[in-house]
């Protein structure tokens, strides 16, 4: 995989997402629970935007300094006893990490639960030289049986049921017990057990990088990135260059973000920091440990009006309040990075070529930018890549290149528009029914698909205005 | 060890940046607000016992609360209640003075006890996967989000918390702090000072558990399936 | 005091009776109110879907239109939200810099104007019925505006209030939003709709007519017999006994 899932148009990825009533439904109820736990958190806090204020200023610092905040980060890392590859293209890393798995002579590798990895489709180049790979996340493992992209990146099967589940476990693995929840993940715990005690390699995201210190934060509920970092022994972790933090405090804080704004948790069950190899005499963690950082596309967004999208701590919480990715579900991004941030980064990530219409699919309501807990104006930046899809890319449609070029027109020109509001009327008459229109020509044709356009009243405000103006008032 | 590809790396960033590669002299800002330090400001010690004791209901963690003398029954009431014949604990120094090394010479009678020992090298870890209850102390203890702050070392190995099918975290009440910015500035403090880090820090708040199946909260996944807290005076 | 109405071209083409019961408000609180009718379009349809150079063509006309105003009142959270917007615009421009600036610093929505600029919370209006009432993103989010228009209806003697279920989401409307991507538009007004329904209101109440021509549309079409009134109708109903003229 990459960034991109498939081939699908957008218009078949709409259709199907709202036809997708058992999707629709999840979602929505998801999205109820997150928001409820989103917001009864921040209440708790009492100065939630105090919060974000300090999240944003602490991303917009590390971010305006991550040369040398990377640099630090690596120097830690090496002399705790770890390799440090900085890839430039998802080739590079892919090519890096393959050669540890062969040099290893590894046949099984076990990952925790990261975003980058998918986007840069290392499971694929792993399975290509013969090492198996298991993803260990609940969610994930699901996923990964059933061949099926994530739809949300903190609980990437919310488009699946536990019917669908069931079915998945017991087609692969041969599971025969009920669709009970609890039971379902007993069966992942056993069956996972077994590959994290056998896996030859543990590979992990990153949260967040400590510059500081040149440890690593996993944050997680599940414990199996524990799991990945303690038992096996060569661990490798592959981040995304921006996930980096000068130091603990702000490591603390950003983690504090994250669980409340990702979950409404105060903290998740388990966030660890571990740093390079293992100690003298210590048994658990690795003996040889790697630190991959992932540009992929990312640097060419620094220094732009785009910048502050690497704030992004991936809590997703403009995922859970999007109406719009309520409706059409995460696969209908077509993007590993779903939802408001998805429409922002994979054009940015992936070029517009293949995503033009993600920046569109949004009402600018800008319920993602005030959920936003590092402060992203998201609903401004899908509007500076649609700025940039229509006057850069020259992607837009012709008829609507010519309905702004009227508007314009039509705006500048006061007489043209005072004109305008009085022949509205008679110019929708043919189409007008009882005060509406129910059938609308052109480009109203969208529009009253769904609803009723009203007609124009019979006397304009003009009219009224000018007729009380005569009257000295009325 | 080896760090490749770092300078083009690094310069690349720099020149999209527009401005030459900072290799020092950055400082943290001082931030404009900073609300963190204002949770559970001027709590007690008693104050943030109740609250941790009311997080551990959000958290699904049983909470005891007791003195030294009565930690030996607690303790052992606990694991009774887990159904633990096979234990194994963390060697360390506060085994001696909370009088964790008695009790769990006397449980050895009866039970299986296994006390971290690098010198086995992995048995520890397939002890620790077979065992019922894993043991250990608490370093810092986060009130706000009940919380245990896990430095883990050589006798303190990462799988006691994390591969038994349940875990007891033994908290001196002088562990405890409002929440993770005071972990935090310790670990910052000592980096700062030179001090190495633990090669790794846990921080734990209960059992394991997960909302990949319908949003449905399954506790205990790959972790432990329960846990309790035990604070002692 | 002299106040400027800028009427928005919705309500300027299409809803009359808006750009009226805001004349009339503003004069019952003892405005002079003029309408400068060199005003067009805020300019949000083209600067929302990408088209900048031809937004900021909309925009200068405004710009002119109001040069010499002293305070522009509009009905409409977003349209206003619009104007805020232009000093980011035209930040750098010599030429309409200052007077972008000027134009945002000036210009109120018409129920932050009563309650934050004039202090008016309480018009003496009656309205019997069941209302709910829409928060518009915009009016909320964008412009900021949160408190100021349920104030105002908490002071309408005779209204008795239900609260719309998940208020803050989108109605779906997103001005070209509705147009280019009519799949989605049409399930979030439908969800909207159904919220509507659940307060078993008579009055739908809001402070942008896009949003309420989007949701009225809507549950015209399900044959749904709630009214859709702007907030400024119900703050002009004065003792006539119930409902609008």
């Amino acid at each position: 995989m990459s960034v991109k899932i498939g081939d699908v148009s957008y218009k078949d990825r709409i259709d199907k997402g709202i036809e997708n009533e058992f999707m629709r439904q999840a979602v929505s109820s998801a999205q109820g629970r997150f928001r409820t736990g989103r917001l009864s958190q921040a209440e708790e806090l009492g100065n939630w935007e105090d919060w974000r204020q300090l999240g944003s200023e602490i991303r917009t610092h590390t971010l305006e300094n991550i040369d040398y905040y990377l640099q630090q980060l690596s120097d830690q890392v090496a002399r705790r006893g770890g390799n440090v590859f900085f890839a430039e293209t998802a080739e590079e890393a892919n090519d890096y990490i393959e050669n540890v798995v062969k040099k290893k002579q590894a046949k099984k590798v076990v990952k925790s639960k990261s975003m980058v990895t998918e986007e840069i489709g290392l499971n694929h180049c792993l399975e290509n030289i013969g090492a198996e790979v298991v993803e260990s996340d609940l969610g994930e493992w699901i996923l990964q049986l059933d061949e099926d992209p994530p739809s949300h990146i903190v609980t990437p099967a919310l488009h699946k049921n536990k019917e669908q589940i069931r079915e998945t476990f017991a087609q692969k693995r041969g599971y025969d017990k009920s669709d009970d929840p609890e039971e379902l993940a007993a069966f992942a715990r056993e069956q996972l057990r077994k590959d994290f005690l056998s896996a030859d390699i543990g590979i992990t995201g990153c949260n967040f990088a400590i510059a500081e210190s040149g440890a690593i934060t996993l944050v997680t509920n599940e414990g199996n990135a524990r799991m990945a970092t303690a038992l096996p022994d060569t661990q490798i972790t592959v981040m995304g260059m921006e996930r980096i933090v000068p130091t603990w405090e702000d490591m603390e804080v950003l983690v504090s973000l994250l669980t409340r704004a990702a979950v409404g948790q105060k903290l998740t069950s388990y966030v660890t920091s571990y740093t390079g190899a293992r100690l003298e005499d210590e048994i658990d963690g690795p003996d040889d440990y790697h630190l991959v950082i992932v540009d992929n596309g990312r640097s060419k967004i620094l220094g732009t009006e785009f910048q502050s999208a690497l704030h992004c701590i991936r809590c997703a919480a403009c995922i859970n309040v999007c109406p719009v990715y309520r409706h059409v579900g995460g696969h209908a991004y077509n993007s590993i990075y779903p939802g408001p941030i998805g429409a922002v980064l994979t054009p940015l990530l992936d070029g517009y070529e293949d995503h033009k219409e993600l920046p569109y699919a949004s009402s600018l309501c800008a319920a993602c930018t005030e959920a936003c807990p590092v402060k992203i104006p998201l609903h401004e930046q899908l509007i500076r890549h649609r700025e940039i899809i229509v006057e850069q890319e020259k992607k837009s449609p012709v008829a609507e290149k010519v309905m702004m070029k009227g508007f314009a027109k039509w705006a500048s020109n006061p007489a043209a528009y005072k004109l305008s509001t009085k022949m509205a009327r008679t110019a929708l008459k043919p189409w007008t029914r009882d005060g509406n229109i129910e059938n609308g020509p052109g480009p109203l044709k969208g529009w009253t698909d769904v609803r009723d356009f009203p007609a124009p009243p019979k006397q304009s405000f003009r009219t009224w205005w000018s007729n009380r103006q005569k009257e000295g008032k009325a | 060890m080896a760090i490749h590809n770092r300078d083009t790396f690094l310069s690349n960033l720099a020149a999209n940046l527009g401005r030459p590669r900072r290799m020092d002299g950055v400082e943290r800002p001082t931030y404009s607000v900073q609300p963190q330090y204002d949770v559970l400001n001027g709590y007690s010690t008693d104050d943030l016992i109740s609250v941790l004791q009311e997080q551990c209901n959000v958290i699904h963690t049983d909470f005891i609360h007791t003195n030294r003398d009565g930690l030996s029954n607690v303790l052992m009431d606990t694991i009774a209640r887990y159904e633990g014949k096979s234990i194994i604990a963390s060697n360390d120094k506060r085994n001696q003075v909370y009088g964790l090394d008695d009790i769990y010479s006397r449980l050895d009678q009866e039970l299986d006890v296994h006390i971290w020992d690098h010198s086995l090298g992995e048995a520890n870890q397939r002890i620790a996967e077979q065992a019922d209850v894993g043991i250990s102390f608490s370093d810092i203890t986060l009130a706000e989000s009940a919380t245990v702050t896990l430095l883990n070392n050589k006798d303190n190995g990462r799988s006691i918390s994390l591969l038994p099918k349940t875990y007891i975290a033994i908290i001196p009440k002088d562990t405890l702090v409002p929440r993770m910015t005071q972990a935090a500035k310790q670990l910052h403090e000592a980096d700062a000072q030179g001090v190495d880090v633990p090669s790794c820090v846990s921080f734990v708040s209960g059992p394991s558990n997960s909302a990949d199946i319908e949003m449905n909260l399954i506790v205990g996944v790959h972790g432990p399936i329960k846990a309790t807290y035990i604070v002692v005076d | 005091m002299k106040v400027s109405l800028f009427i928005t071209c919705v309500s300027d083409i299409i809803f009359a009776d808006v750009g009226k019961n805001t004349v009339e408000i503003l004069e019952r609180v003892g405005c002079e109110v003029d309408f400068p009718a060199a005003q067009t379009c805020c300019g949000q349809p083209a600067y929302n879907s990408g088209y900048l150079q031809e937004a900021k063509k909309s925009m200068k006309q405004m710009m002119r239109a109001f040069k010499d105003s002293k305070y522009v009142v509009g009905p409409s959270g977003s349209c206003v939200g619009m104007l805020k917007e232009y000093p980011a615009v035209f930040k750098g421009d010599p030429e309409w810099e200052e007077a972008a600036n000027d134009l945002a610093n000036k210009s109120f929505e018409i129920t932050q104007f009563l309650v934050d600029v004039l202090g008016v919370t309480d018009l003496g209006s009656t309205f019997k019925g069941k209302v709910t009432y829409h928060p518009s993103c915009h009016m909320t989010r964008v412009l900021g505006v949160k408190d100021a228009p349920q104030t105002l209806l908490n002071n309408v003697k005779g209204v008795d209030f239900v609260e719309l279920p998940v208020k803050e989401d989108c109605c779906g409307f997103g001005g070209t939003f509705a147009v280019k991507n009519p799949a989605i538009s049409g399930e979030m007004v439908k969800e909207k709709s159904q919220h509507v329904s659940e307060t078993n209101a008579e009055y739908l109440v809001g402070g942008d007519m896009g949003c309420l021509m989007n949701i009225g549309g809507r549950m015209r079409r399900e044959g749904k017999n709630v009214k859709v009134v702007h907030i400024t109708e119900i703050l002009n109903t004065q003792e006539k006994g119930g409902g609008i003229a």
